[in-house]
C-alpha cells in the first residue's frame, strides 16, 4: 500500500508542477492575484508531496520491505537502524529522490519565506524552481522510480545489505551534506533568471542571494571536506584527494561558486560585474546539475558511481536547455548589464577580485578538462586516456599557488585605488614575514614547490592577522575598549568581512596541509610477531595478531608498537583485517575490507593498514605511511566552516 | 584608461593559463604522468618500454603465483577474450584480487611481460548485483 502511496505522490507532483506553471503564466499575462495564490499553493503542495514520498521511502527502509527493488538493495534485515536511514541515499533512485526532497524543503522555505516580498521577481523565481523539480520528478517517476517493485522470481528473503565501506558515521553525514549544498545553488540560480527575465537586474536579487549562496557554499565546503576526510580514514590508500571524477564534479561548482561569493560584493558595492555575476551562477548550478549528473550516470568509472544507467541522455539534455536559455538571456538582456562604474587601478580591491575571479575560473576549466578528457579522446581519437592525479596536481599546483597569492594582495588593497604610502604600510609586514618563512625552509633544506607554498602561506597569515590587529587597534583606541572586547566587536560588527577573513585563514591552514603531501613516504612489508622493521626515524613492532569475531563481521587485530630512535614509545597502532559477512556460504559475498588506524599530530601522521595475514606462519602485511601536515587539512576545514557561520549569523535588528 | 589595461592584463591571465592547460596535457611529465592510456591486448605489441600504459581485463583461473622470496610480489595471467597476457606486480594486493576478478593494471610492457605497480580490483558487485542467496527460495515452489 505504502509504495503506491508513494508512487501517486511522486506522480501527483509532476502533474502538478504543469498546473503550478500554467497558473503563472496566466497570472504573468493578467495580473489577477488570485492565480498567484494558486500558482503558489501548487508549488507547496509539490514540495509537500515529494517530502511525503520521501518519508514514505524512508518507512520502507525502516521495516524492510523487501518487495521493494530498492530496500532490498540496499539494506538487510541486519543492517542498524541508523544505516536504514542513510541507504535513502546510498544507491541511484533513492538518492534522485533525496535531491528532490532537499529542493522541495529549500522550496518550501523560499515560498514562505518571500511570499510577499521580492513581487516581480518571485512568479520567476518559483517558476524556475518547479521546473528544477519537474526535472527530477520526470527522474524518479518514468526513469528512475524508487518505489518499483523487486523484480525477482523468488521471494527475497534478505536484502543485499549496506556496503560496510558506508556504515561509518563521515559517510552518513557526507552525502547530505553535498547534496544540500549542490541543491542550494539552484534558489540564487533561480533569483538571478527571474532577475533577468524581469529585466530587474541591479542589486536587489544579489542582496536576496547573498545568504543562500553562503549556505549552499557553506555545505558544499563541508562535505567535501568531509567526504576527503572518509576517505583518509577509510579507504586507506593515505590521501585524501585522488582527483576522482566525482570529487572533480563537487569542486568545480565549489570554484566557480567561490567566484561567485567574491564577485558579488563588486556588483552590490559598485554595480559592476553585472554580466559576470549572471553567467558565474549559471556555469555554478549547471555544474550542480552536471555534477549529479556524472555521479548517476556512470559516465566515468569512479570509486563513487552507481551502476550504469539511462539517465546520462536526459540529464544532458536538461543541462542543454538550461545553457541554452541562459545565453539567450543574457546577450538579449546585455544593455541593461552595463556596468555603472569602471575600474580605476590595478591596486584597487576591485582589480583585486576581478583577478581572483579569474583563477578560481581557470582551475574550474582545468578540472573540467581533465575530467571530460578520457571522453574526448575516445570520441576524437577513438583511444581511450585515463587522466591521473598527477595531472591535475602538475596543472593545478601552479594556479592554485597564484591564487593563494591573491588570497593575501586582495584584502590589503582598497577600493578604487591604493596609494603608494598605504601600499608600503600594508604590505611591509606580510612581505617581510613571508621572506622570513623563506630563509628558515631555506636553510631547514626544504625545496622545489614548497619552498613557494610555505612562504606564501606566511605572507597571507601575516596580512590577515594584521588586518585583524589593525581593525582592533584602532577600535581599542577610540571606544577605549580592552584588546578583546574590542576583537569581538569588530566581527560582530562586520560579520562578513572578517567571517570572509577567517575563511581565508582556515584556507591557508588548508595550504600549509596540502604542501605536507610532497615529504609523504610509504613502505609495504611482510612481518612476523615479535620482528621489529625500521622506516623513517621510526620502529615498528609486530607485538601480535589477534583474531576477533564481531556481529557482521570477523577481525584480525596487528598490534603494533611504534618506537622512536630514543626507544621511547611514541604510539600503539592496532589496524584490523576485516571479513564482512564471514558466514555467507558463497565466499564471492564475503567481503574483505582493511581498517586503518592513524596516530595523527600537528607535525605528521602515522597510518598503518593491515593489508593481508597469514595466520599459519603468524604474518601480517602491512603498509605504513608517514603523512606530514595532514591534520592542518582538516584544522583548516574547521577554521573555514567558523568563519563562514561568522559572516552567516543574523545581524540583530535594531 | 586604465580599464583598458586591466583587461588586457585579465585576457592575458587568462590565454597563459590556458596555454599551461594545453601545454601540461601535450608534454605530460614523463617520470610521473598524469595522462596514461587504455589499452587492448591487440595493440599491445606497438607500445614501447618506456611508456607508461594501463591495461584492463580478468585474472584468468589458476594463474595467480605467489612469490616465495617475497610474498608481495605475484605472477598472473591478464585475460582479454582470447588473449592473454603474464602480468607481474609488487605491492599490496586488494582485498579483491583472486581468479577471474576484473582488475585494471597500470605499468610497462617489458620483453612481453607487463611490469605493473599499480593494480585496482573493479568493486564488489554484491551491492548492485543479484538479490539470491542460499536462503532465497522460488516463488513456484511455496
Amino acid at each position: 500500500m505504502i509504495p503506491v502511496l508513494g508512487s501517486i505522490s511522486l506522480s501527483l507532483a509532476l502533474g502538478l508542477s504543469a498546473i503550478s506553471i500554467f497558473l503563472f503564466s496566466v497570472f504573468l499575462k493578467n495580473a489577477d492575484y488570485r492565480f498567484f495564490i494558486a500558482g503558489w499553493r501548487g508549488a507547496v503542495a509539490i514540495s509537500a508531496l515529494s517530502i511525503l514520498a520521501t518519508f514514505l521511502l524512508l518507512n520502507e527502509l525502516l521495516i524492510s520491505n523487501f518487495d521493494i527493488s530498492y530496500v532490498a538493495h540496499y539494506t538487510s534485515i541486519e543492517t542498524p537502524t541508523f544505516y536504514k536511514i542513510t541507504a535513502l541515499w546510498a544507491g541511484q533512485s533513492g538518492s534522485l529522490l533525496f535531491w528532490l526532497f532537499i529542493l522541495s524543503v529549500y522550496t518550501l522555505i523560499v515560498l514562505f519565506q518571500y511570499k510577499n516580498s521580492y513581487t516581480r521577481l518571485m512568479p520567476w523565481v518559483i517558476i524556475v524552481l518547479v521546473i528544477v523539480q519537474a526535472f527530477f520528478l520526470v527522474l524518479v517517476n518514468v526513469i528512475e522510480n524508487p518505489f518499483s517493485p523487486t523484480n525477482a522470481d523468488f521471494v527475497v528473503v534478505n536484502g543485499n545489505g549496506l556496503n560496510p565501506l558506508l556504515q561509518n558515521l563521515t559517510m552518513a553525514i557526507h552525502p547530505p551534506t553535498l547534496y544540500l549544498g549542490y541543491v542550494g545553488f539552484t534558489i540564487p540560480f533561480a533569483f538571478a533568471i527571474a532577475a533577468l527575465i524581469t529585466k530587474d537586474t541591479g542589486s536587489v536579487w544579489i542582496r536576496s542571494i547573498r545568504r543562500w549562496t553562503l549556505i549552499a557554499w557553506l555545505f558544499q565546503s563541508a562535505g567535501i571536506i568531509l567526504g576527503g576526510w572518509w576517505a583518509y580514514q577509510e579507504l586507506g590508500w593515505g590521501g585524501y584527494w585522488a582527483w576522482d571524477p566525482v570529487e572533480n564534479a563537487s569542486f568545480m561548482p565549489w570554484l566557480t561558486g567561490t567566484a561567485f561569493l567574491h564577485s558579488i560584493i563588486i556588483q552590490e558595492k559598485k554595480g559592476m560585474l553585472k554580466t559576470w555575476n549572471m553567467i558565474l551562477i549559471m556555469i555554478t548550478f549547471t555544474l550542480c546539475i552536471f555534477g549529479t549528473f556524472l555521479t548517476r550516470s556512470g559516465v566515468m568509472s569512479s570509486v563513487h558511481s552507481f551502476a550504469v544507467s539511462n539517465l546520462g541522455p536526459v540529464f544532458l539534455g536538461f543541462i542543454a536547455i538550461i545553457l541554452l536559455v541562459g545565453t539567450y538571456l543574457v546577450i538579449d538582456r546585455a544593455s541593461i548589464l552595463k556596468s555603472e562604474k569602471r575600474i580605476e587601478s590595478f591596486t584597487s580591491r576591485e582589480s583585486g577580485f576581478l583577478f581572483n575571479n579569474v583563477i578560481f575560473v581557470v582551475i574550474c576549466f582545468a578540472v573540467f578538462w581533465g575530467t571530460i578528457f578520457p571522453v574526448l579522446s575516445e570520441a576524437v581519437q577513438g583511444e581511450k586516456i585515463t587522466v591521473g592525479a598527477p595531472f591535475f596536481n602538475q596543472v593545478n599546483v601552479p594556479i592554485g599557488l597564484l591564487l593563494l597569492l591573491f588570497t593575501g594582495i586582495g584584502p590589503l588593497l582598497a577600493w578604487r585605488r591604493t596609494s603608494k604610502e598605504a601600499l608600503i604600510r600594508n604590505f611591509t609586514i606580510p612581505i617581510l614575514f613571508g621572506i622570513a618563512v623563506f630563509i628558515a625552509c631555506f636553510f631547514l633544506g626544504i625545496r622545489e614547490t614548497t619552498l613557494i607554498s610555505f612562504p606564501l602561506t606566511g605572507f597571507v597569515a601575516a596580512a590577515i592577522l594584521i588586518e585583524f590587529h589593525r581593525g582592533t587597534q584602532s577600535r581599542s583606541k577610540r571606544f577605549n575598549e580592552p584588546f578583546f572586547t574590542a576583537l569581538k566587536t569588530l566581527i560582530s560588527r562586520n560579520r562578513s568581512r572578517y567571517g570572509g577573513y577567517i575563511v581565508h585563514l582556515g584556507i591557508v591552514f588548508m595550504f600549509i596541509g596540502f604542501s605536507g603531501h610532497a615529504f609523504d613516504s610509504e613502505l609495504e612489508f611482510a612481518m612476523k610477531t615479535g620482528e621489529i622493521k625500521e622506516f623513517d626515524g621510526y620502529k615498528f613492532e609486530l607485538v601480535s595478531i589477534t583474531p576477533t569475531e564481531r556481529p557482521n563481521h570477523i577481525a584480525w587485530i596487528a598490534g603494533l608498537n611504534i618506537w622512536d630512535q630514543e626507544n621511547q614509545l611514541v604510539t600503539r597502532l592496532f589496524p584490523e583485517k576485516r571479513v564482512y559477512f564471514h558466514k555467507d556460504p558463497n565466499p564471492d559475498k564475503r567481503q574483505p575490507h582493511s581498517e586503518l588506524d592513524i596516530h595523527s599530530t600537528l607535525v605528521k601522521d602515522i597510518y598503518t593498514i593491515f593489508s593481508g595475514v597469514d595466520m599459519e606462519q603468524q604474518i601480517a602485511y602491512l603498509k605504513i605511511m608517514i603523512n606530514p601536515l595532514v591534520w592542518w587539512v582538516w584544522f583548516g576545514g574547521y577554521v573555514l566552516i567558523f568563519g563562514t557561520m561568522i559572516a552567516l549569523w543574523p545581524v540583530k535588528e535594531h | 584608461m586604465n580599464q583598458k589595461k586591466i583587461i588586457i592584463a585579465v585576457i592575458s591571465l587568462s590565454f597563459l593559463s590556458f596555454a599551461w592547460i594545453g601545454y601540461v596535457t601535450f608534454n605530460p611529465d614523463q617520470e610521473n604522468p598524469g595522462m596514461v592510456r587504455f589499452i587492448s591486448l591487440n595493440d599491445l605489441s606497438s607500445v614501447t618500454e618506456s611508456e607508461r600504459i594501463r591495461l584492463g581485463g580478468r585474472i584468468s583461473a589458476g594463474s595467480i603465483q605467489i612469490s616465495k622470496q617475497n610474498q608481495l610480489e605475484c605472477d598472473f595471467g591478464l585475460q582479454q577474450g582470447e588473449l592473454t597476457v603474464p602480468v607481474n606486480f609488487l605491492g599490496t594486493r586488494p582485498d579483491l584480487f583472486k581468479d577471474d576478478a576484473e582488475v585494471i593494471v597500470e605499468g610497462h610492457y617489458v620483453n612481453e611481460k607487463f611490469v605493473a605497480d599499480q593494480l585496482q580490483t573493479k568493486c564488489a558487485s554484491r551491492y548492485e548485483g543479484d538479490l539470491r542467496d542460499d536462503s532465497s527460495y522460488n516463488v513456484e515452489s511455496i
